[in-house]
């Protein structure tokens, strides 16, 4: 006697899951969730972005003392730490899905996931010990 | 059993396969500026360190800048970052559900390719007026 799929389907997914297939919402694993923190971050990147853009553009041809200076005051460092970490947020969620649609053995996605992610914890961490270090020694 | 026919496979079906369209080509060009940024966000963490650091550090990462290569990378830079950021808006009204008609699409990606060139040059304007 064959099982019914919903009986299948209780052993083989989570509850959340089971409430996402319930009300519709779509993906049964971390797709929504992605998804929404990719057009979060966007949202908050069309500021930050061009706010960062601009004061670049602004200390292009100034010495080291201005640009240390800038970037040690207290709004400065807040909104540049929050651009880096929206924008490697943003980039992590794109390359994931890059990595998706072109690498189709699991082991080689897990493996590029794993270096990706070392990558951007690497980078986001080494950005804000330099804004710190400016800000706290200012 | 007969072998299915060799048929392209996805995602690889542009521009051999398919005729080409400014809809697709834009969208492929998301992605590779998206890739661009990202790969980018290294030289923004390079310049913070070195801001940090200051001192050789702060002077080599300048020479490096303002040498051939460096600015032709800060041009790239500025490029993908413009183009990102304005088809992003696009991305972002679609989600919301406006511009999906043909005509809308098309208009929006012109738009789009517009303001990038209107805002890179602007910037390099003022980066050798200023």
């Amino acid at each position: 006697m064959p099982k019914s799929p919903i009986s299948a389907n209780t052993t083989a997914l989570r509850d959340e899951t089971m409430l996402r297939h319930v009300r519709q919402l779509g993906s049964a694993r971390d797709g929504l969730s992605e998804w929404r923190l990719q057009r979060m971050t966007a949202v908050a990147l069309i500021p930050l972005g061009l706010y960062f853009a601009a004061s670049v553009l602004w200390l292009a041809k100034s010495d080291h003392l201005t640009a240390a200076t800038w970037l040690a005051s207290p709004v400065t460092a807040l909104l540049v730490m929050l651009f880096v970490l929206a924008g490697i947020a943003h980039a992590l969620v794109g390359l994931r899905s890059v990595l998706l649609d072109y690498v189709h053995t699991r082991a080689r996605l897990v493996a590029a996931g794993l270096i990706i992610r070392a990558a951007v914890v690497i980078l986001a961490g080494a950005s804000v010990l330099a804004i710190l270090k400016l800000f706290l020694g200012h | 059993m007969a072998r299915p026919p060799n048929r392209p496979l996805s995602p690889f079906m542009f521009p051999v396969w398919y005729r080409f369209q400014i809809t697709s080509a834009l969208s492929i060009l998301h992605r590779l500026t998206g890739i661009g940024l990202a790969v980018g966000s290294i030289l923004l963490a390079w310049w913070l360190i070195s801001v940090a650091a200051g001192g050789e550090w702060f002077e080599a990462t300048h020479a490096f800048l303002v040498s051939p290569i460096g600015v032709l990378l800060l041009f790239l830079w500025s490029v993908a970052f413009f183009y990102h950021l304005c088809n992003g808006v696009r991305h972002l009204a679609w989600d919301a559900g406006y511009g999906f008609e043909l005509r809308s699409a098309y208009r929006s990606g012109y738009a789009v390719l517009a303001v990038t060139a209107l805002l890179t040059g602007l910037t390099w304007l003022y980066v050798f007026l200023a």
